[in-house]
């Protein structure tokens, strides 16, 4: 699979041509690869084109995904929300070229560790309340994440400080709706809860924190509890 | 040799050469000549720019675009030089960014690829001012009206530097 980056339009099949390349994780939207760019260490998310996709389907979703990402990467830094700094898009191949956070840890293997760990779980009270004043600013600027989970939120090194940085907006939007922002910290609560098991005190600590923090949490708490009564085996008996 | 140059990895027949110029006496003469073509490289004004980085991902986003038939405007000088606006206005850009009449220093951005050479010294020649290292760019540097041109939020300027708050304007202008 060497390099066929020069031809426009075949870049997206292949690695993106830069040096140093290192695939880092494959996803099923996109691959993320780390290397060197400008001078600067960074981090390449490539959508790569799927074959199941109707070409024309296909070229649409990945460009405004890739799009909406930079879009939103901005918005978050704007109102002081931490994220990666975007260093270049390129719109043939959808790459987005990102400052890369390193030595950074996912959220959700810091729980896990120190969870397993089984030291001073205190911190991890200090973190879900560091998480919900962040998503509270964030949906305090009409920016809906549209994918939380602890694998999408980094701790710059060292973890302890709970320097906290959001990461993949592909499926961001501007919403003011409760019931967008309700669905938002509902995927949270699903991928948190099933990801790290007892942690139902930990996530009540974030939706404290949220609901205290943000100015208009309380018809969003509102719409996640109904959002709550929705979904397999629930009795939607209002 | 105090000029920096840096090979573009998305673009590795591309390397582009920066050199910096202090003390310059002929800046009308010099906006003469690129305009006319006889200097073929970008003339930016220095006290707009806090890093080489800066320039480097104006470049290399005129680069891409150059290549695929894609530029907004019409000469890849003048690309990167709008590149480096936090807006789409283009005169407003080559006003801002670039060089004018009365200005007494200058960076000068040069390409190379397969295709052209560079005569470093020949240019260097041309400029009536003293080349100096790029680490000099911090004295030459105008904070203030950088700041006032790319507009960061008090947040913003929390959480990363005032570099960061530009690589982010310039990259996501036009989708922004």
């Amino acid at each position: 699979m060497a390099g066929g980056g020069g031809e426009a339009g075949m870049c997206a099949v292949f690695d993106p041509p830069l040096q140093g390349l290192q695939l880092v994780q494959q996803g099923a939207e996109a691959r993320l690869y780390r290397g060197q760019f400008l001078g600067r260490a960074a981090v390449v998310k490539l959508r790569f084109p799927k074959r199941y996709r109707h070409p024309a389907l296909e070229e649409r979703l990945s460009r405004r995904r890739t799009a909406q990402e930079a879009r939103s990467l901005l918005r978050c830094r704007r109102a002081g929300i931490s994220a990666p700094v975007v260093y270049f898009v390129d719109y043939i191949s959808n790459c987005i070229y990102l400052e890369d956070i390193i030595g950074s840890t996912t959220v959700r293997d810091y729980i896990t560790s120190v969870q397993q760990s089984g030291k001073d779980t205190s911190n991890l009270f200090l973190l879900a309340e560091k998480i919900g004043e962040v998503l509270a600013r964030m949906h305090d600027e009409d920016l809906i994440h549209g994918d939380l989970t602890t694998s999408n939120m980094l701790l710059r090194p060292p973890v302890e400080e709970l320097d906290l940085v959001l990461i993949d907006f592909g499926l961001s939007f501007i919403s003011g709706l409760p019931e967008d922002k309700g669905v938002d910290l509902y995927v949270l609560e699903k991928a948190f809860l099933s990801t790290h098991p007892n942690t139902d005190t930990l996530f009540e600590a974030l939706l404290k924190k949220y609901s205290t923090t943000s100015k208009k949490s309380s018809p969003v708490i509102k719409k996640l509890d109904e959002v709550r009564l929705r979904g397999r085996k629930r009795s939607m008996v209002g | 040799m105090q000029h920096f140059t840096h090979q573009l990895e998305l673009f590795p027949d591309c390397s582009v050469t920066l050199v910096l110029f202090n003390d310059v006496k002929n800046a009308v003469a010099l906006r003469k000549k690129a305009m006319e073509g006889s200097i073929d490289g970008a003339l930016i004004n220095p006290a707009m720019i806090v890093d080489p980085f800066q320039i480097l991902v104006a470049t290399n986003k005129a680069v891409h675009l150059h290549r695929i038939g894609k530029m907004k405007t019409r000469t890849l000088n003048a690309e990167i030089i709008f590149n480096l606006s936090p807006n789409n206005n283009i005169s407003d850009a080559l006003k801002k960014f670039g060089i004018s009449d009365n200005d007494s220093a200058v960076i000068i951005v040069l390409i190379e690829d397969k295709e052209k050479t560079v005569n470093l010294e020949g240019i260097i020649s041309q400029v009536e001012g003293q080349q100096v290292s790029l680490a000099e760019l911090n004295k030459i540097t105008d904070i203030a009206k950088v700041k006032k041109m790319y507009k960061l939020t008090p947040q913003e300027e929390k959480i990363g530097t005032l570099l960061d708050g530009i690589i982010c304007r310039m990259s996501t202008k036009d989708i922004a």
